[in-house]
């Protein structure tokens, strides 16, 4: 075995020992709420990641630290083997109910659990979960067992931060290994020196402002186990509900306006919730991407509501606001939480399409870089409409005129403008390009006059851009498996910006002889 | 001991904003949704978890006057 091998085993095996623990520990859930036929499921949940993970680290211990390449590679196949290994609770506790063995009494079968005994619902809703995504293979949320709530909602919470950030941050390693696998995983900036503190600092934050959440949520009317799983997925911006029709169910204003700020904490990149914490307050609009967050949400939102306004969706200007800034807030932040619901229980079921194409844009451009959110992110978008403008305006100085473009406070010379903008361009590209391929996809996939081509677009770049607002198409039985195994690589290619998963698919071709 | 040796806390307390007040809020956090899963919706739990948000936004909003 080559010494890169070595290297990426040994950092899988890591990641999964990380899983393991979080395995474990959900094992409280299920013994508070005396769902003991789901102890031995989760038990065998996480030994599976565990011995894995031994194996990995004690045979590749000595291998050398990862260069970029191999950082890439753990990323990519770290998450999908998470994803997978995520997915045994949602396979074994489904299989447990449908055996039923006297031994762990009689748990009632739902046709929501039910789905999961087919391993590609299971791998689906963890994938979803772990890549904060939302999208859900459950038919009713509110009959799932409180354990696989819970794990729905914890996944999502550990997965907006990052499933290597955990790692880094809980087997913490000095040295540049860990900064290679931070980078990886489509973080760059740094709150300390160390790596180590860094991710520290993070989790950190992440820990506080989830209690904070959960608080707020509680006392602006939601019970309390609600509370606990909405504050974490609305702040991990994934949007697992535990509810049916998501947060429409609870049909509260107060409920709403509070998730809001809650959503929009996680859009804004860890780095700036420091400094802020630290007391610079200036950062909340000196901070280039923090500033435009709230531009662009404040514009989204005006439109919103002026577009379900004027289209007599709703009957007051107030009520337009409330479900237009919910949901673009919702879609531009990654959440996905929905609020704006039809009698089919579809996302923006009864919105004019100029509005629901409106909420795709939001979708696809997403928050700050650097925090949970999907999408393309606001920094590539603005370093795309910038380096766009600087290269018009170019024709009109002197050849010899030496300009500089400025980006968030750093003035950029020519090769950097190149440089930068060259990498926005291509992550846009391959973005929209993987878009279109999931659009074409599905369209061929789905039963043909079922779905509006507007509807088909909004679910790709619902999963694509890690958002999870629904038109209906995604189901358990709606959605064919084809079109979940697509899916599945959307989800995975939008948290991971792309290049990851395309490095490691060159990589396997190329080593299996099918590149060349 | 110190609270400050005690593993995990510990971890907690050295990481985070080096200050005291939003370590303690990170501490307290827990036992409070604890004590509200416990006791439920009171006017005295909804107290505390009011006070709870409010104090942390205020003490944001003072580091930020002070600094």
């Amino acid at each position: 075995m080559n010494e890169a091998a070595r290297t990426v085993g040994r950092d899988l095996g890591r990641i999964f020992q990380a899983l393991a623990g979080l395995l474990f520990v959900s094992i409280l859930v299920p013994l508070v709420w005396r769902e003991y036929y789901a102890i031995p499921g989760l038990f065998v949940s996480g030994l599976l990641p565990l011995l894995a993970g031994y194996v990995l680290t004690s045979r590749f211990r000595g291998a050398a630290q990862p260069g970029k390449l191999h950082g890439m590679i753990i990323a990519a196949m770290g998450w999908f083997c998470v994803a997978i290994f995520g997915s045994l609770p949602f396979l074994l506790i489904a299989w447990t109910v449908e055996f039923a063995p006297p031994i762990l009494g009689d748990p009632s079968q739902t046709s929501t659990l039910a789905a999961f005994t087919n391993p590609i619902n299971a791998l689906f809703e963890s994938m979803s979960g772990f890549t904060g995504t939302g999208l859900t293979m459950t038919d009713n949320e509110e009959v799932l067992p409180r354990t696989l709530q819970w794990w729905r909602s914890f996944i999502e919470w550990v997965g907006g931060v990052g499933v290597i950030v955990l790692t880094t941050a809980i087997l913490a390693r000095p040295g540049s290994g860990s900064l290679t696998l931070y980078e990886s995983e489509a973080r760059s900036e740094r709150i300390h020196p160390s790596i180590v503190s860094t991710v520290q600092t993070i989790w950190w934050i992440f820990i506080l402002f989830t209690f904070v959440s959960i608080l707020l949520l509680w006392v602006v009317g939601m019970p309390i186990w609600g509370a606990i799983n909405h504050g974490m997925t609305g702040l991990a911006t994934g949007g697992f509900s535990i509810t049916d029709n998501s947060i429409a169910t609870y049909d509260s204003a107060a409920i709403d306006f509070a998730l809001l700020p809650i959503m929009l904490l996680g859009s804004i990149a860890f780095p700036v919730h420091y400094l802020i914490l630290q007391g610079d307050l200036r950062n909340l609009y000196a901070d280039l991407q923090t500033r435009w967050v709230f531009i662009y949400m404040g514009i989204g939102t005006a439109l919103l509501t002026v577009l379900v306004y004027i289209g007599d969706t709703y009957d007051s200007l107030f009520t337009a606001f409330r479900y237009g800034s919910f949901q673009f807030v919702s879609a531009a932040t990654c959440a996905g939480f929905q609020t704006a619901t039809d009698a089919t229980n579809v996302a923006l079921g009864r919105w004019p399409v100029q509005a629901q194409l409106t909420v795709v844009f939001g979708m696809v451009v997403g928050g700050a870089a650097g925090s949970t959110v999907g999408g393309i992110k606001l920094i590539r978008a603005l370093t795309l409409l910038k380096g766009i403008r600087f290269r018009i305006a170019d024709v009109f100085y002197p050849e010899t005129a030496v300009r500089r473009l400025e980006i968030n406070g750093r003035r950029l010379n020519e090769r950097e403008v190149r440089q930068e903008f060259e990498e926005a361009a291509i992550i846009a590209t391959l973005w929209f390009l993987f878009l279109g391929l999931g659009t074409f996809a599905l369209l061929l996939l789905l039963p043909q006059g079922e779905y509006t081509l507007e509807n088909v677009i909004f679910e790709v770049a619902s999963a694509q851009g890690n958002v999870g607002l629904s038109a209906g198409i995604t189901g358990p039985e709606s959605l064919p498996t084809l079109g979940k195994v697509m899916f599945l690589f959307n989800m995975w290619i939008g948290r991971l910006e792309i290049i990851p998963v395309l490095v490691t698919l060159r990589a396997i071709f190329d080593r299996g002889g099918l590149y060349r | 001991m110190r609270l400050a040796d005690v593993p995990v806390v510990g971890d907690l307390l050295e990481s985070g904003a080096e200050d005291r007040v939003f370590d303690s809020l990170l501490l307290v956090g827990p036992a409070l949704i604890l004590v509200i899963a416990v006791l439920g919706r009171s006017a005295v739990t909804i107290g505390l978890a009011a006070a709870y948000v409010l104090f942390f936004v205020a003490y944001v909003l003072y580091r930020g006057v002070r600094h």
